[in-house]
């Protein structure tokens, strides 16, 4: 687990996350299955591990401030899910300082610590413990977050196996929302459910970010992005490429999208 | 809100070496509230899927034993007539107790690798996982006490057996003998939960283990077969000398011998220890070997 040490109260005062010089890298075995087995055949040949080290991250410096709230756009595996699961504290970083002012809520990938066997009542108080809340305020605010989710009648008691792809991403993202982050990360969980719904979570971070929470986005869907946050940034291959106005920097993405190839101004990185 | 929490934050580079242990131990007793629901909602999973399942934790181990002590009666021959159901009875609670430690070491094992997409999603002490499986394996484990004391309690009642103990003093070292087995078994399975993270057939290796654990310890056979030397065979098993108390206690319905205790402490400090270093000092590692 990460440590809270004394120096950081250095932070600026008015920053919400401040990331120096960050980098990430998975180490992944490149043949054979991560076995006790495999490891003594390895031994007994005089062989080494092959291991490949992906960088995820390289480099990253990023200061956001209290009660914004940031779009993060970029290619797959251009390490958006990495960075936010290193600020969520879940990662370590292999380089670099990551420190964050406030208490985080994740909904880093939909379903988390979701128990298909359970009611949908259950998974809500189940997630709540596992985000760090307790018993009592998790059941203070289940029926808020049943209201939020807005199931059809009674399927909130029913295992959650029953539930539609949608109903699924509802109950996760409510629970995510109504937990009154300081800080809310959202991994590519803007999608959940239909168009009134969508109204619904929008409202709810619109009013999140009128508390001065900050919340970062990770999302695919370009207008969301414009229409929610006051910042953007670009990633792409681990690296920052830009950083501005959302609508800039969406219209510099897509036109990346469309083209396939980088404005002439980044080919340098 | 969620109070109580950390405010501030800082996530650096670590090496292999312990984050700082009183911030760590303050965030996992905080939050150990999430240990105790997580039993209780997996064990509720569980037990949605099959309507017998409470009841078949407690017969399982129950027939074993029978089993058990048709085996062991037929091997010595008919030379163990005299203390027929006082045997039974030493095999039914060396297993009852040994079960325990077997599924707290076994479930909590398995605890981080099938925890997978709760350890990528959410920052939390990686240890309540194992702790909650050790919730779980001694919510199997309480109920078969009462069992235990029934069955001794028919025992003396219609078969006039009167070679086991009655209610003596000697049972207030219960519980602390029972903190003793949570803390050492808790600690093994740290230790095999880590291992699993890095060498995913540690648990498959691990039943075969515990089979061959289980023949080792004083539960199929009694603890004062072992004459001189041979006697140190119960106090390099890490569960030897707990299993040797806890027979003493119920079936001789005597104190445990002062070596026992010492050893029952050594194993427990030893286990819990070395499992809780390797498990924190991985566990930053485990997100990104999942
Ligand atoms: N658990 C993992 N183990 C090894 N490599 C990973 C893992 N997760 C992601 N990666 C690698 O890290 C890079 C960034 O991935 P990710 O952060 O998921 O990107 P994004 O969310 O932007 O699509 C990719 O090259 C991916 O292959
Ligand atoms: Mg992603």
């Amino acid at each position: 687990m990460p440590s809270a040490s004394k120096e950081i109260k250095s932070m600026p005062e008015n920053l919400a996350i401040k990331i120096e010089n960050l980098s990430i890298s998975y180490k992944i075995n490149v043949e054979s299955k991560k076995t006790l087995k495999n490891a003594i055949m390895r031994a007994s040949k005089g062989e080494r591990v092959r291991t490949r080290t992906v960088e995820a991250v390289k480099g990253l410096d990023l200061e956001i401030p209290h009660g914004s709230v940031v779009g993060i756009v970029g290619a797959n595996g251009a390490g958006k899910s990495t960075l936010m699961r290193a600020i969520a504290g879940i990662l370590p970083p292999t380089a670099g300082k990551i420190s964050v002012n406030g208490r985080i809520s994740t909904l880093l990938a939909l379903g988390v610590g979701f128990n298909k066997s359970l009611s949908g009542r259950d998974n809500i108080i189940l997630g709540g413990l596992a985000a760090g809340m307790s018993k009592a305020e998790i059941e203070g605010q289940t029926e808020a977050i049943a209201d939020f989710a807005d199931l059809p009648e009674g399927f909130i008691d029913m295992p959650v196996r029953t539930y539609s792809n949608g109903m699924y991403s509802r109950v996760a993202f409510a629970v995510a929302v109504n937990m009154t982050p300081d800080i809310l990360l959202l991994d590519e969980a803007l999608s959940a459910g239909d168009a009134a719904f969508k109204e619904k979570s929008f409202n709810r971070m619109r009013q999140l970010c009128d508390e001065a929470r900050t919340i970062l986005i990770v999302s695919h869907a370009l207008s969301s992005i414009n229409e929610l946050c006051n910042h953007a940034i670009w990633m792409h291959k681990g690296k920052m490429l830009a950083s501005g106005k959302p609508e800039e920097i969406t219209e510099q993405y897509l036109k990346f999208l469309n083209v396939g190839e980088l404005p002439s101004s980044y080919e340098d990185l | 809100m969620i109070e109580g929490a950390n405010k501030f934050q800082v996530f650096e580079p670590h090496s292999s070496t312990l984050p700082p242990l009183r911030p760590y131990f303050r965030e996992f007793w905080r939050r150990r509230e999430f240990s105790t629901e997580l039993s209780k909602f997996s064990d509720k999973a569980e037990y949605l899927e099959s309507k017998l399942g409470k009841v078949w934790l407690v017969l399982n181990p129950l027939f074993l034993a029978v089993v058990y002590f048709l085996l062991v009666t037929v091997i010595q021959g008919g030379r163990g007539q005299s203390g027929g159901f006082t045997t039974l009875c030493h095999i039914l609670i060396g297993l009852f107790t040994f079960y325990f430690a077997q599924n707290t070491i076994l479930l909590g094992a398995h605890s981080i690798t099938s925890g997978g997409s709760l350890i990528l999603n959410q920052a939390f002490p990686r240890a309540l996982l194992p702790l909650s499986s050790a919730i779980s394996a001694a919510k199997q484990f309480l109920p078969t006490i009462p069992i235990y004391v029934l069955i001794v309690v028919i025992g003396k009642l219609f078969f006039n057996d009167s070679s086991l103990p009655g209610l003596t003093i000697s049972y207030v070292v219960l519980p602390l003998l029972f903190l003793l087995l949570v803390v050492t078994s808790f600690g093994l399975s740290l230790l095999f939960a880590t291992m699993n993270v890095y060498f995913r057939d540690t648990t498959k290796l691990l039943t075969y283990i515990m089979r061959i654990w289980l023949y080792a310890s004083p539960v199929l056979w009694q603890p004062d077969m072992l004459n001189g030397w041979h006697r140190v065979i119960l106090y390099l098993n890490p569960l030897g000398p707990i299993l040797s108390a806890n027979s003493r206690i119920w079936i001789d319905g005597l104190l445990p011998t002062l070596s026992q205790i010492i050893a029952c402490l050594f194993w427990a400090l030893f286990s819990f220890v070395l499992g809780a270093y390797f498990f924190i000092s991985r566990e930053r590692d485990f997100a990104v070997r999942i």
